[in-house]
């Protein structure tokens, strides 16, 4: 009986350590940590941005979201977060924000083309401006060209972390070598249009349409 | 205390200026930083674009009335 026993105990000790062996394997998924430093490049911290957006920071429920693309399209599309991240190549790029401010930040972006959104609704010819919709009312505008040429990219992830809800959770645009009013967060709609004189929130109040860096920022 | 409305106008002038600009400095500042604020508090009036321009543009007559402030404040000391 007592040797019955022993050989239970010890048993039971063999599974259980084969059981927190099993544990010990298997992968859980810690938190991403930020990367500082990209290939030789000091980058800047998602903590040196300074809050400037219309109304605040938004938190928008990834259960409900999607992303429109409409207007001059042949295909309007709609997307869940999901779909745009998982179904689509993504990029990376060390691009330097400015704003208007005075501040700038150095951050790797990860993201998709804008293009490849674009492409998949087929634009038709007449279309010459995208025109971005945020989740907050924040409008704003660029050209098709700019777009196509450029590779514009639409990021989900900065320095290797997934964009937190204050620096524009789920997507923000990265329009590289424009002011940072072009930089939209929080994007919830494309808009394909012809109007070329479109004018979006901070431009229909003063600022350059262009907002190249290299010009002033005001219109003149 | 030395009354400083006895003073000559034109030093009356440069101070009272002075006084004006720093604080529209000031303003117009917040009026770009915390322009969400800025433009609650003003009903509207003071909005981030509009505070652009006015710091922009105070800059000059703000390094004017600076010289005139510092050559007022040598010559005072000159003659006493």
């Amino acid at each position: 009986m007592v040797l019955k026993a022993i050989a239970f105990v010890a048993l039971l000790s063999i599974a259980l350590a084969a059981a927190s062996g099993c544990e010990a394997t298997s992968t859980s998924r810690l938190q991403s940590v930020e990367v500082k430093e990209y290939q030789g490049e000091k980058l800047s911290s998602i903590n040196d941005f300074r809050e400037n957006s219309i109304k605040g920071p938004q938190y928008v429920d990834i259960k409900n979201y999607r992303l429109k693309i409409f207007g001059l399209v042949e295909n309007p599309k709609e997307y869940t977060y999901g779909e745009v991240v998982d179904n689509h190549q993504s990029y990376e790029k060390v691009v330097q924000l400015d704003c208007v401010e005075g501040w700038s930040v150095a951050i790797l972006w990860e993201g998709l083309l804008v293009k490849d959104l674009l492409a998949a609704a087929k634009v038709k010819p007449e279309a010459k401006v995208a025109i971005f919709h945020a989740y907050d009312g924040y409008t704003t505008s660029l050209p098709l060209d700019y777009i196509m040429n450029n590779n514009i990219l639409m990021a989900y992830k900065m320095n290797g972390v997934t964009l937190p809800p204050e620096r524009g959770f789920p997507f923000e645009l990265v329009a590289e070598s424009k002011w940072g009013y072009k930089w939209e967060k929080w994007v919830t709609q494309i808009e394909l249009s012809n109007d070329v004189n479109y004018r979006g929130y901070w431009e229909s109040r003063g600022y350059s349409n262009s907002a190249d860096l290299n010009e002033d920022f005001f219109e003149k | 205390m030395k009354n400083i409305l006895k003073e000559n106008p034109a030093k009356q002038v440069v101070h009272w200026s002075l006084l004006a600009m720093l604080v529209l400095y000031v303003l117009t500042g917040f009026g770009i930083t915390a322009y969400r604020t800025v433009e609650f508090l003003t009903f509207g009036l003071l909005t981030k674009p509009l505070a652009f321009k006015i710091h922009d543009d105070l800059i000059i007559p703000f390094v004017v009335l600076i010289g005139l402030h510092i050559y007022q404040q040598i010559k005072k000391s000159s003659e006493e």
